[in-house]
């Protein structure tokens, strides 16, 4: 470079904004199921009382011990001879085939999802495009207007008549391209002689079931319906698990599996035989066949998962997930730690997802600590009922470790003054007036297999169900995540009382939506 | 991917080295007659993007609006190379359903520092009509960020770093019949790619998911002009549109403006 040169600095900064992002205008469909069923059919389990399937405190002959694992077969033997007791049944566990171990192995996320089933091909039935036709109005012009005097606006906007709906006058007009939908309708709307504008709006499937008591399961959506026949009470709208919001992220997955220990389950109840996956174990029996023979069980799986949008009967929370039956309690709904213990352990080995503990006793045990803790390792979300003595927390829900702990609300997400309580309790879930199956046999012929039932045995398996839609969508997360997701998402319902994590219903009434569907996050104004 | 990048340095290589062959006349030798040309620049661009997620309802975009300051160097009549630095502001629409809890992000502005290099290089020269290759590279690392999750029992916040990198190359087409104007149209490759990290605290409980992003739809029609106040100062302004397939399957286009002083001395 020959010559000197000297820098000017100047500076031209022309800003120009581009404003044409589109509001995403969503179209809900309303909800309005028609029950087909005369609404004085369903009865009340248990006479209308809170149900107490409880684990028996301790059986009067009966003890569990665990050796020292050094110690060998033979030495366990003449221990037990020593102490004149004799061995009824030892938990192996080693040899037990664990279906789990193929998913365990699927740990990258993208993978674990190619090779999931899923209903719709691995889709929920979700819109996946935008709300409205992006270059489409619907006008409706003033009656006055002329049809000519019509067709010269359309013109002078630039516009093209693609149809006119002629019993209610409203034309679809296609807009011209360099000018936006909400450019178009500001205009429009300008115009005196357009009585109204508005997107051309696009309808999709919505996720309501066409379940026919869908309209009484107030705790998936409350819109104040009355909660059976009329007269009956009914709560105030949106106080609900916010299911049919959920739904539209997921409906689970049919290789997720809730095990239900309880009472068993009617394997032949039309709406749920189709949703089990194996007919489970009775232990109560000692048999492979988990029929329930009081009512409970079903009644708990029917919530968890029934079979959804089958023009029958109730929607289950988890709509694909199937259930696992596991009979520890017996025909009076009492059982032993012990069944509860293998029953848990066998859940565990057998392909559950999440395990539902209906049932509770008031002392600790060990051996129970240790069986939920094998499941929690497993990475099995465990969840339990806190008990509805009003009382403190029964175990196994009081192990904080292992369970989520579930209280009950009810139509107004007002605490049940008989849900138990305590610093254990980590969420609630609707548990007053809660519809759902009962087995075939229950009430007789002539009558539905339905029944309202209270308690914090219905309130748990609405958990047990969101578990496993989380666990349907996000398989790489841990038992520890999921209950932290069920825990963190939930509603703060009494929040005037006792705000935060509180010992009556833990960290509030859950949310399936903030737990499953992406939340709106955006810059603080 | 990778055969992109192959494709661009080939290019760019070509482009490079075509003025060291021995075809160029060297009157006044390589070096002797470079000029330096100084600018500012504003620019804004729209992008739908797309991941390897299959479920997304709304469609991801990206905006950016960024602030230049570019130094060009005409090492010979019809060969420059620029360097760029400046300031973008990005504004991401993206939903992330890999952390514990689920995420539809609307960003607001990510600030961050802009990068880049351009090659141009004079292919056919007549009176009325010039032809040049033209090659660009941005390269633009956001700042990090954070957001707070609202309407959760506990308090939980998601921190989040961008980037983006963009890179064209194709022929500009130039009317050079009037002494001051000179409009231009441009087709070019266009690449834009990129990656959003987010990390997500709620609570005790921590996760994180970083997401690939590439820009839809894969070429750019630039139409500008060229005014020439003085011999030495001259302003530049340019439209860009950027075809592509939206989530209807129908083409739908984004768009992209930029302006800029140059002042060569």
């Amino acid at each position: 470079m020959k010559k000197e040169k000297i820098i000017f600095a100047f500076f031209v900064i022309p800003i120009f904004l581009f404003s044409a992002s589109l509001k995403h205008l969503r179209f809900d469909r309303s909800k309005n199921p028609n029950p087909a069923f005369s609404q004085q059919q369903i009865k009340y389990l248990n006479e209308g009382q809170p149900l107490h399937p409880k684990a028996i405190h301790n059986v009067q002959d009966q003890v569990s011990a665990k050796f020292q694992p050094a110690l060998s077969e033979k030495s366990r033997e003449a221990t037990g001879s020593a102490y004149r007791s004799r061995k009824l049944k030892r938990k192996l566990q080693a040899g037990s085939k664990d279906f789990r171990s193929e998913r365990d192995r699927k740990q990258n996320p993208s993978v674990f999802r190619q090779k999931i089933k899923y209903l719709n091909e691995g889709r929920p039935f979700r819109y996946k495009g935008p709300h409205y036709v992006p270059d489409q109005v619907l006008v409706k012009f003033k009656p006055t207007l002329s049809e000519q005097m019509i067709k010269a606006t359309i013109k002078a906007y630039r516009s093209r008549e693609l149809k006119r709906i002629p019993r209610i006058d409203i034309y679809k007009l296609q807009i011209p391209e360099n000018i936006s939908l909400e450019e178009m309708l500001f205009m429009l709307r300008r115009n005196p002689d357009v009585e109204y504008a508005e997107p051309n709006y696009i309808a999709y499937i919505t996720v309501t079931p066409n379940d026919t008591l869908f309209d009484y399961q107030y705790a998936l959506y409350n819109e104040a319906q009355e909660i059976g026949p009329p007269g009956s009470p009914k709560g105030k709208e949106g106080r609900d698990i916010k299911a049919t919001t959920a739904w539209k992220e997921t409906k689970g997955d049919e290789e997720i599996i809730i095990a239900v220990v309880d009472t068993g389950v009617d394997l032949e109840h039309p709406d749920i035989k189709n949703k089990i996956h194996s007919s489970g174990y009775d232990f109560v029996n000692d048999d492979s066949d988990a029929t329930d023979d009081f009512a409970h069980g079903t009644h708990v799986a029917g919530i968890a998962a029934a079979e959804t949008h089958n023009s029958e009967g109730i929607a289950g929370v988890a709509w694909n997930c199937k259930i696992l039956p596991v009979k520890v309690m017996d025909d009076l709904g009492e059982g032993t730690y012990g069944d509860m213990i293998e029953g848990i352990i066998w859940a565990a080995d057998n392909g559950a997802d999440v395990i539902n503990l209906s049932l509770g006793g008031d002392l600790p045990s060990q051996s129970l600590e240790a069986a939920l803790k094998y499941a929690y390792d497993k990475d099995i979300v465990i969840v339990a009922s806190t008990g509805n003595d009003g009382g403190a927390v029964l175990y196994p829900a009081a192990y904080d470790d292992y369970c989520l702990a579930v209280a009950a609300t009810d139509y107004n997400d007002l605490r049940a003054d008989w849900s138990n309580f305590g610093p254990e309790v980590d969420v609630a879930a609707p548990g007053v007036r809660i519809v759902s199956l009962v087995p075939t046999w229950y009430w007789g012929p002539g009558s539905l297999p339905y029944a309202y039932g209270d308690g914090t045995s219905m309130a748990a398996p609405h958990v047990a169900g969101m578990a496993a839609l989380i666990k349907s969508i996000k398989p790489w997360l841990t038992a520890a995540e999921i209950m932290n997701v069920i825990r963190y998402s939930a509603d703060d319902v009494n929040s005037a009382n006792n705000f935060g994590k509180d010992g009556f219903i833990g960290y509030g009434r859950i949310n399936m939506e903030k737990g499953l569907v992406p939340i709106k996050v955006e810059p603080l104004k | 991917m990778k055969k992109i990048y192959i494709l661009f340095l080939a290019i760019l290589l070509t482009l490079v080295f075509t003025p060291f062959s021995s075809a160029q006349p060297e009157e006044e030798g390589l070096f002797q007659a470079v000029t330096i040309k100084l600018g500012v620049g504003f620019e804004y661009f729209s992008r739908t993007l797309s991941w390897d997620e299959e479920k997304y309802d709304t469609e991801p975009k990206l905006k950016s609006y960024f602030f230049t300051f570019n130094t060009e160097f005409e090492l010979k009549k019809g060969f420059s190379l620029s360097a760029i630095f400046g300031y973008s502001s990005s504004n991401y629409h993206l939903t992330f359903r890999e952390l514990d809890f689920s995420i539809e992000l609307e960003s607001g502005g990510i600030g961050g520092y802009l990068f880049g290099g351009e090659i141009k290089k004079s292919i056919i020269y007549t009176e009325k009509l010039e032809i040049d290759g033209l090659g660009q590279f941005y390269y633009y690392l956001g700042t990090r960020k954070e957001w707070d999750i609202t309407d959760l029992a506990v308090e939980g916040t998601v921190d989040g770093k961008p980037r983006w990198m963009r890179a064209s190359i194709g022929p500009v087409f130039t009317y050079t019949e009037f002494d001051s104007f000179h409009p231009y149209l441009s087709l070019s490759f266009n690449k834009l790619w990129g990656s959003f990290k987010m990390d997500q605290t709620v609570q005790d409980s921590k996760s994180s998911e970083r997401k690939k992003t590439s820009g839809k739809g894969s070429f750019c029609t630039s139409l500008g002009v060229i005014y020439k106040l003085t011999d030495a100062f001259s302003l530049k302004a340019e439209a860009n549109f950027f075809p592509h397939k939206n989530l209807e399957e129908i083409l739908g286009v984004n768009l992209g403006l930029m302006f800029k002083a140059m002042y060569s001395f």
